[in-house]
């Protein structure tokens, strides 16, 4: 399963003065099993994006493919691409609606038509893989939830459609640390177990830990692309777009501007480890010769 | 983002004298016009209306188009009374005999007198609409009701009310929108089928909608009070409302205005 | 010492009569032109101790004192609010007019600042905040972070000594972060202006000149941001994350590389590790 933008752009309220253009003439390929992160400054159109790969946004021009097949054509069947791309938004647990979990996350498949037993079969499974199967909870109103729980709530909603391709954005955004950390490992279990994961997100250290490649948006055009080794050995670009890079990035940009030879492929932190340690050991070696 | 540039109401921003004037004068002015439009009583009495009104329109500096615009919700109601009152009034001189019905002379003037007052009314209240923003109209009519404080009319609620609805209609519908691209996605429909079909695909965007309202109702209240809003007692405005020499001016044409209409009436 | 501008003495507070109390025994003092930092999870009770100092909510038990005054004095509240001001969490929801100049008026008509002064003082507050430039825009216009500095022009144009920031920075991105911190941070080094920073975020928190981590409604520790955090195993308990330099140092000592203690930023960890290499 694979997701392809051909040429597309999206203009917001075309034709009035308020004319917005988002994405412009953007080419892109959501593989099969990548954990895809999508990066950019607020309003570079990387929301504008996202909302491109499961149709919830038609292109202004250009095309979407869902294995080949042009999904705005006429006749394409438009469930199949919501049951294929999960998508979920900004602040999810804003569109709990339910009067208890169990309702709120069978919404989506009772949507697809599904028996009774087959929402129930999904229902307690996408509770299961955020770590909400407890019986209990999901006869309680998502409302009386924490904040973390509802979020997840939220999101085993969009499991519950089994999508081969989830798209997050900023999947951790206002969560504490704790809360942050579980929900990222559980986003990158999916992906272990088989899904292809498109996350929208503001931190590079994220991105450094989790993806297999990264798309930098600004403008809305692709500015950079490419595996995370490859887009942070351009931390200045990054930094000149206002970006973040991550911590370990900067260390080592400030060690190289001292003049040790740190190598430039160093970004995750238990990369930094072993990188911090093999200078230490050239340098002492150098000083007792 | 789509919808972070919506105008409220159909505020024409320009900068002019009619822009500039005082709302509280402008709302009295646009009743006394109203009064006049009453009271002219023939044809003829009209024509120093129409006057003023191109005058008007000319000096506020919005577009002939965009004061039409107002007409056109108007134009079945238009229609309708322009062809009810010429053919069910009563008259003597036929002009036309259609067979199935006659127009009379008289009959004609009255439906043109009726649909000219109604397209009148519409353009005058345009005007004040076009050329002042909601919020200075809100203030303007908080001004003009606080005097009904005394039989404990609460004019400073009101406007209050008012002003943080126009603040929150954008920023709810920006919800609304999102919500509604959430549910879609968990694959919701919110075009197809009947009308209670409909309705119902409506829950899942309201509630949540109604949750959001009054999370975000309950943080503002929490807001204003640590920025020491406690009603409108003791409190002082930024912005003063100042009658000036054009608005004393307008008050001078629109009395002669009404003058003119009335004389107008009992000359003919 | 700097007279202590307010202070929190033996506080514990429920929302519920008899209910499990979200603050617990808790006293704090913070000298006139400091800059605080309250750091813990959601939960810990840190939001509901910011609502407790500028008397949003009174104590269950014990006193709150600002600029000596008693927040459980009636008479008080509002010359309490207006010296201690307060930014909340939301931007969305704490502006209230539909222009920029007219919500920073909007404290000012609340304690009934003369119309003729008001001008001024709307300008130099959005000035000290960069903002200026924006005063006649629409608030639901502006980025995250612009929005939070337009609600710091609101309470800064009402004078105010101390001014209490309830995690203003959680719903922002990191420019609007980086944003809204340079701005408090030059309010309080040219202006003298107190700031209790409220947040999960440990990055700002080691920016501040003391830090108290929060714990199911207590305070657990008290210090300057470089003796707590620097020390990973000591805030581990508390479910916060520790800063990554301060891992990384953390980590490189257990495999013998003698680095000094302390460490918490990029810049301190580079010259460490320069130092030792060279």
């Amino acid at each position: 399963m694979q997701v392809t933008l051909e040429r597309v752009t999206h203009t917001y309220q075309p034709g009035s003065p308020f004319q917005a253009t988002a994405i412009q003439d953007v080419n892109m390929t959501v593989r099969e099993g990548e954990f895809l992160a999508l990066i950019g400054h607020t309003g570079s159109g990387k929301s504008t994006l996202a909302q491109h790969i499961n149709g919830l946004l038609k292109p202004t021009s250009g095309r979407v493919l869902l294995d080949g097949q042009d999904i705005h054509q006429k006749g394409f069947d438009k469930r199949e691409v919501r049951k294929t791309v999960g998508l979920v938004f900004q602040y999810p647990e804003h569109q709990l609606f339910e009067e208890t979990v169990f309702k709120d996350v069978g919404f989506g498949p009772k949507n697809l038509g599904l028996s009774e037993a087959e929402i129930k079969e999904r229902v307690v499974e996408a509770l299961q893989k955020v770590g909400l199967g407890d019986k209990e909870i999901m006869e309680k109103s998502p409302f009386e939830l924490s904040g973390g729980q509802m979020r997840r709530v939220a999101m085993a909603g969009v499991l519950a459609m089994r999508p081969r391709i989830l798209v997050l954005d900023e999947p951790a955004a206002g969560l504490d640390p704790q809360s942050r950390e579980d929900m990222l490992q559980l986003i990158s279990g999916l992906h272990k177990q088989g899904s292809t994961v498109v996350m929208i997100s503001h931190s590079m250290d994220d991105v450094a830990r989790f993806a297999t490649r990264a798309v930098v948006m600004e403008h809305g055009t692709i500015a950079m692309e490419g595996t995370p080794e490859e887009i942070f050995r351009h931390a200045e670009r990054l930094e000149g777009m206002g970006l973040d890079v991550p911590s370990v990035c900067k260390l080592g940009m400030k060690l190289r501007a001292m003049g040790l030879p740190c190598p430039e492929d160093v970004f995750r932190e238990e990369q930094a480890l072993p990188a911090m340690l093999t200078l230490w050991k050239e340098g002492k070696r150098h000083g007792a010769e | 983002m789509a919808l972070n540039n919506i105008t409220l109401g159909q505020y024409y921003p320009a900068d002019s004298v009619v822009h500039r004037m005082d709302p509280r004068v402008k709302i009295l002015l646009l009743i006394a016009v109203i009064v006049a439009i009453f009271l002219a009583g023939n044809l003829l009495a009209f024509v120093p209306v129409i006057a003023f009104l191109v005058i008007v329109t000319k000096l506020s500096k919005v577009p002939v188009k965009m004061m039409l615009k107002g007409l056109k919700p108007l134009r079945l109601i238009l229609i309708l009374t322009f062809v009810l009152n010429l053919f069910f009034l009563q008259g003597e001189t036929v002009l036309l005999d259609l067979g199935f019905a006659q127009i009379k002379r008289e009959s004609l003037i009255l439906a043109v007198h009726y649909s000219l007052r109604l397209v009148l009314l519409v353009l005058f209240s345009s005007i004040l609409t076009l050329t002042t923003p909601p919020i200075t109209l809100t203030d303007g009519l908080e001004r003009l009701l606080s005097p009904l404080r005394v039989i404990h009319f609460p004019a400073h609620e009101m406007a209050m009310m008012m002003s943080i609805a126009l603040r929150f209609i954008p920023t709810l519908m920006e919800e609304a929108d999102k919500i509604m691209k959430a549910q879609t996605a968990r694959g919701a429909d919110f075009e197809s089928g009947n009308l209670i079909a409909r309705a119902k695909a409506m829950v899942p965007l309201l509630v949540p909608l109604f949750v959001s309202a009054f999370r975000r109702a309950g943080d503002l209240a929490m807001a204003m009070e640590a920025r020491c809003y406690h009603g409108g007692e003791g409190r002082t405005r930024l912005r003063v409302l100042k009658c000036e020499k054009r608005d004393y001016i307008a008050c001078a044409v629109v009395a002669l205005l009404i003058a003119v209409v009335v004389l107008l009436g009992y000359i003919y | 010492m700097a007279e202590p501008i307010i202070s929190v003495d033996h506080v514990s507070f429920s929302y519920d009569e008899g209910g499990p109390m979200a603050v617990r025994d808790v006293s704090l003092t913070i000298e006139r032109g400091s800059f605080h930092a309250i750091l813990g999870q959601n939960g810990s009770g840190k939001s509901t101790l910011a609502k407790l100092i500028n008397g949003l909510y009174l104590p269950t038990e014990g006193h709150v004192t600002v600029c000596g005054m008693d927040t459980q004095d009636d008479g008080k509240t509002w010359e309490i609010r207006r010296r201690a001001g307060m930014v909340f969490q939301n931007p969305d929801n704490q502006l209230v007019a539909t222009v920029v100049r007219e919500d920073v008026a909007f404290g000012l008509e609340n304690i009934g600042v003369p119309t003729a002064e008001m001008p001024a003082r709307i300008d130099k507050a959005l000035t000290d905040v960069g903002m200026l430039k924006f005063a006649d825009r629409a608030p639901h216009l502006l980025s995250g972070g612009q929005k939070q500095r337009v609600a710091i022009a609101g309470v800064l144009a009402m004078a105010p000594e101390a001014i209490i920031f309830d995690e203003s920075t959680a719903m922002l991105d990191p420019q609007g972060r980086r944003e809204v911190m340079q701005a408090v941070k030059r309010l309080n080094k040219e202006q003298g202006i107190t700031v209790l920073w409220i947040t999960h975020f440990m990055e700002e928190a080691v920016e501040c000149d003391f830090a108290h981590v929060m714990y199911q409604g207590q305070i657990v520790l008290s210090g300057t941001p470089r003796e707590i955090f620097s020390d990973v195993e000591r805030i581990r308990p508390y479910r916060l994350d520790a800063p990554p330099m301060a891992r990384l140092a953390e980590q490189l000592r257990a495999q013998g590389m003698p680095l000094k203690e302390g460490i918490l930023t990029v810049d301190e960890m580079a010259e460490e590790v320069a130092r030792l290499c060279k």
